[in-house]
């Protein structure tokens, strides 16, 4: 479709003030552009970016009758939205649009060389015009959007991301895994640092949720599976039975009573009992009993207790449920880490050590104890108590990650513990540090201390059991005395690890969430998009992502839903049109298995189904490319990022003295913008390099590599995000590596010097490293010498003109 | 505390455990009182309770089945403490005997109907004591002053006059043979057996000096080896149909047993009726369901086993 219309370019050079006309000879630069092949147009202005530098484009396209238009300016993350925008409302397609950037890599980054660095300038807008020339119009690509989300996990951060996006008017979702809502919040006690009760601020926020209407609580229930894309996902979940039809129980509690069977309560983290048929705590909502047929045998006490009611249906089955929503918020929460695998604190052994959440249920007037806390050995009260900090938490063995809330809930322990038994009770704190470092946490720390309780700061390296009293011996070292300690206490309770949820890995293979080194979600970015997953329309909120305590959770919530919001409002939602297209009559899965493509797409955006040609979901595609780069056919486009396009780019970059340039294809996210940051600190490099900005480095494909050595570069440089975690598409970065890893030492045996081929992690931030690599390569290519560098190609050129061929590219 | 689960299993003792922060739930098989029937394992709502056939002594004597209980199945209801006949199981709440399914009224317990009208006692007499096969009968005498003696001889004529007899039975380990009734010489001893059922060994299919049956039957005289075939025969007047022979008959169909009626405190429970269907037939579960006019249970019991002819 391109190319009937005869081009007409315009090329627009800014001055930037002096920013760039005080280095680089725009006259030259004018002059220069008006040589290139199909520019019509060239004009240079103080400030394009400025009100009349805008209109003069627009103008000039009317007139001139333009229908590509390149900006040499500054840096397209600064100003390419701007003039898309421009073009656009001049009529054109804003794809039509190209920038070269001539401040940030060379008027500031080459200031004390103004010639050489008109040079660079002005390949850099032969190179934005040689992709002109090939541009393409795109459209914009919309779905409609469903206004209803899923959210999964009914904990306080999953209970307050519904109630606003309810509030908001949306339907929503509520999927729980257990039989009531609530979370850990309900287990708890008190709260820090205020001690008001838990279930007493969270049971009226339950009952909200289970009331409005705009809620729908599925509980008791499981995610199956989830496909669709943002905007349009299809849900399946599966009810499991309770053996009580939820319509007819009016929770009166009359079939508990009358059951004979108990089995350990996981509520009470099995302090205490529960009936066969009951609800795990009394707040319960929704309000519905549930029989664990585990445990039930079946006598139909209950049957008869509920009589008219008929709430009982023994031969309940699963249901599956399909839902479709818009958005969806994952809002699972934690597990706390039992240490039955350590030894050294006696967990599951001694009978008068427990974890911190035990303890809670224990002091909870609620739980098994009525509240008092007592002894399991001996049914006594203890007379003296010792926590212990950083159970698993902090700990290079086994979760090197600080659990965040435990410092907080161990005060609250002892001040709790202090208030009730005042002198008859000692209460020890072995920690490492005490982290208080919220509104009002110091203070409390502050009022544990006047409460006498005794802080020991250091690791406890044993734990011991007197046998006759099964008292508990504990060995640790007090650092600030720097000498052993012992103490013997009657109770020992321990402050475990906040570890990923149960089932944190089937979630995140159904909804294709990527997880950190922790366990824990990740986000899309851990500073300005932290409620986001890396799949568009996933939000994460509360523990999820990592231990939180409730008021971080509820505003985790609370901002999630207003992400998700953020797609439930619209009708329609708009993607870029960035996206990868697979040409059917290329792919080679029609004939042989393949589904390379499927497999190295980190979203899970393609599908390969056997004897099918490869499918892009387009609203799943985030434009990474890596998927082009991987595909053995070259059946696969990456629209506006295509193999010509960028071809293009690098043959014009290399048209003359090609030995002294340093080729480098930059990620967008990381390493363009650490170019960047280089020009607008102003750090000066030599003015050899010539970069290609690709979205993603998972993008660089073997035989971009391959094209620029068999045209004579001097250096090949990929500069990517860091690894592991840094990649805005979750793994294109790992992608390329393997890629070049195994391109590397080919080259290599092919003759050519190993530190002509680069491959380096260069973050946004790192300006400074961006500026002194370039210097490196570029003094190692000088050390190499031109002639050294003509004769490796030499040789080269041959066999890769081979293997280019074979492939039809060159 | 977190939840601990145990299982101990000693020479004399099996024993499983629930210890919790406040509740401790414990059940002990003694194993001198297990004679491997298959009454629990049948009546054991959760099926946790296995039979395993054990090798023959030194002296080829058969052994009885063991009786194992797994620790991840069991939930402590006490179903097994309720219906052993012979009260090998025993499951505790705390220390205290505690049976939840027979307070709760969710599962009956058996009937043993055991009269003695020691008034009409010979002092002296021991035929009791002596054919309990499983020694659970001690005789005893009182004296009028309230001391108890065992031979009423050494005592003076006047301490003599006022004897009183006493029989005391271990009830809740009797089985009700009967056998202490038959060799009662006064007629003392009234006893309702508690298992109503047929059994029948078909000699034909019995191998050649086959004693496996007889060698673990804990009823001496319920089997007996005939003089004219020298095979096993069954006096029924004596069985209590436990099953514990059937278990270790090594021939298919050599030895049929079948219950048909258990005597019961009167209770609705569906875990009784599933029990009785296993222990006895769903035939005799619709027939204690109609006599109790559960007349839609007994249909759909019907329905489910699709067993119509109901016969007696």
């Amino acid at each position: 479709m391109a190319q009937q219309e005869k081009l007409r370019i315009g090329v627009f050079i800014c001055h930037c003030g002096l920013n760039i006309a005080g280095v680089l000879d725009i006259k030259e630069l004018v002059e220069y552009a008006k040589t290139l092949p199909d520019v019509v147009y060239v004009k240079d202005n103080r400030y394009t970016c400025a009100d009349p530098g805008q209109d003069e484009i627009r103008k000039a396209v009317k007139e001139h009758k333009l229908n590509r238009v390149v900006v040499a300016a500054c840096s397209p993350r600064m100003h390419e939205p701007t003039f898309r925008r421009t073009v656009s409302e001049a009529g054109l397609n804003p794809f039509l649009f190209e920038m070269a950037n001539i401040r940030e890599f060379s008027s500031w980054c080459h200031p004390s060389t103004p010639k050489e660095a008109t040079e660079k300038a002005k390949d850099i807008i032969r190179m934005a015009v040689a992709k002109a020339r090939l541009l393409m119009p795109l459209q914009t690509i919309e779905v409609p959007v469903i206004n209803k989300a899923l959210v999964i996990g009914g904990g306080i951060a999953g209970m307050n991301a519904a109630l606003d996006l309810a509030e908001m008017g949306f339907k929503v979702y509520l999927l729980e895994k257990g039989e009531s809502i609530g979370g850990h919040m309900a287990q708890l006690d008190k709260t820090f640092p205020t001690l008001d009760c838990s279930i007493c601020i969270e049971g009226p926020k339950m009952v909200d949720v289970g009331r409005h209407p705009n809620i729908e609580i599925i509980s008791y229930a499981d995610l199956i599976s989830v496909s669709g894309f943002i905007g349009n996902f299809k849900v399946k979940i599966r009810r499991n039975p309770r053996y009580v039809i939820a319509e007819n129980c009016t929770g009166c509690g009359e079939c508990k009573d009358v059951c004979p069977i108990e089995y350990p309560n996981e509520w009470d983290m099995g302090l205490g009992v529960r009936k066969a048929i009951s609800v795990p705590f009394d707040q319960a909502v929704p309000l519905v009993y549930t029989i664990n047929k585990d445990y039930c045998i079946e006598c139909y006490k209950c049957v008869d207790a509920c009589g008219e009611r008929q709430a009982i249906n023994f031969d309940q089955k699963p249901e599956e449920i399909e839902l479709e929503v818009g958005a969806i918020i994952v809002s699972t929460g934690y597990d706390i880490y039992l240490p039955y695998d350590n030894q050294l604190f006696g967990y599951g052994k001694y009978t008068n050590v427990l974890t911190s959440l035990e303890f809670e249920r224990l002091i909870l007037a609620a739980g098994p104890t009525g509240g008092k806390v007592i002894r399991a050995s001996d049914g006594q009260k203890p007379h003296s108590v010792a926590f212990i900090q950083c159970v698993g938490s902090r700990d290079a063995n086994k979760y090197p990650y600080c659990s965040n809330f435990c410092c907080m809930y161990t005060l609250k322990h002892v001040v709790q513990l202090k208030e009730k038994y005042k002198e008859d009770v000692e209460v020890y704190v072995f920690y490492m540090d005490m982290r208080t470092n919220f509104k009002g946490f110091e203070e409390f720390y502050q009022r544990a201390r006047e409460l006498g309780v005794n802080f020991i700061r250091g690791r406890v390296s044993r734990i011991f059991e007197v046998p006759e009293t099964k008292n508990l011996l504990i060995h640790a070292e007090d650092a600030n005395l720097g000498m052993p300690v012992e103490i013997e206490a009657d109770m020992v309770v321990l402050a475990t690890a906040a570890i990923p949820k149960k089932g944190t890995e089937d979630i995140a293979r159904i909804l294709n969430l990527t997880r950190g080194a922790d366990g824990f979600f990740m986000e899309s970015h851990p500073k300005l998009k932290p409620l986001d997953a890396p799949t568009d329309g996933i939000f994460l909120a509360g523990a999820c992502q990592g231990p939180k305590d409730i008021p971080y959770s509820v505003s985790q919530g609370c901002g999630a839903a207003s992400r998700a919001a953020t797609v439930l409002s619209k009708q329609k939602w708009k993607i870029e049109p960035i996206i990868a297209v697979v040409d059917s009559s290329k792919c080679r899965n029609v004939t042989t298995k393949c589904g390379i493509c499927a497999e190295r797409c980190p979203y899970g955006a393609i599908k390969a189904e056997e004897k099918q040609p490869a499918q892009v979901i387009t609203a799943m595609c985030h434009g990474c490319g890596t998927c082009v780069a991987e595909c053995p056919a070259d059946a696969i486009t990456q629209m506006h990022f295509t193999d010509a396009q960028i071809l293009a780019q690098l043959r014009t970059a290399l048209e003359k003295n090609p030995e002294e340039k340093i080729l480098a294809f930059l990620c967008n996210w990381c390493s363009y913008a650490g170019a960047d940051l280089a020009g607008t600190s102003r750090f000066e490099y030599p003015p050899t390099i010539r970069p290609i900005r690709v979205m993603c480095s998972g993008r660089v494909d073997r035989d971009f590599v391959l094209e620029a050595f068999k045209l004579g570069a001097g250096m090949v440089l990929v500069a990517a995000c860091h690894l592991p975690y840094d990649c805005h598409y979750i793994s294109g970065n790992w992608k390329m590596k393997a890629r070049m890893d195994a391109l590397a030492p080919m080259l290599q045996k092919l003759g050519l010097s190993p530190e002509r081929f680069r491959v380096e992690y260069v973050s946004a931030a790192e300006g400074v490293k961006f500026a002194e690599l370039i210097r490196e390569m570029t003094e190692q290519m000088h050390a190499l010498g031109k002639e050294r560098i003509k004769a490796e190609n030499e040789k080269l050129r041959p066999v890769l003109e081979n293997m280019l061929k074979r492939k039809g590219k060159s | 505390m977190p939840l601990k689960t145990l299982k101990k299993e000693t020479a004399e003792t099996l024993t499983l455990e629930w210890i919790l922060h406040v509740k401790n739930y414990k059940l002990t098989l003694d194993k001198g009182l297990c004679v491997g029937c298959e009454i629990c394992s049948l009546a054991c709502p959760k099926e946790a309770i296995t039979l395993q056939k054990q090798p023959k002594t030194a002296e080829g004597k058969t052994q009885h089945a063991k009786v194992d209980v797994n620790l991840e199945k069991c939930n402590f209801c006490g179903i097994c403490d309720v219906v052993c006949p012979y009260g090998a199981i025993k499951v505790t709440l705390n220390g205290g005997h505690a049976v939840a399914v027979v307070e709760k009224e969710s599962f009956p317990q058996l009937v043993r109907e055991i009269q003695v009208d020691t008034t009409k006692c010979p002092v002296d007499c021991l035929e009791c004591e002596k054919a309990c096969p499983l020694n659970l009968i001690k005789v005893n005498l009182l004296t009028a002053d309230g001391k108890s003696v065992r031979d009423s001889t050494a005592l003076s004529r006047e301490e003599q006059k006022g004897l009183k007899v006493n029989v005391s039975i271990k009830k809740e380990q009797c089985p009700c043979c009967r056998i202490c009734e038959f060799k009662c010489p006064e007629g003392v001893l009234r006893v309702r057996k508690i298992f109503y059922g047929k059994i029948s060994i078909n000699t034909e299919k019995c191998p050649e000096g086959c004693r496996e049956c007889l060698d673990v039957c804990p009823i001496t005289g319920a089997l007996y080896v005939s003089e004219t075939d020298g095979k096993v025969h069954v006096n029924e007047l004596f069985c209590v149909y436990c099953g514990a022979c059937k278990i270790v008959c090594p021939v298919n169909e050599a030895l049929t047993l079948k219950r048909t009626k258990i005597l019961h405190t009167p209770v609705r429970s569906g875990a009784w009726n599933k029990a009785l269907e296993r222990l006895a037939s769903p035939i005799e579960v619709t027939k204690e369901l109609k006599a109790k006019g559960s007349i839609k249970a007994a249909e759909s019991v019907e329905k489910r086993f699709k067993t119509k002819e109901v016969k007696t």
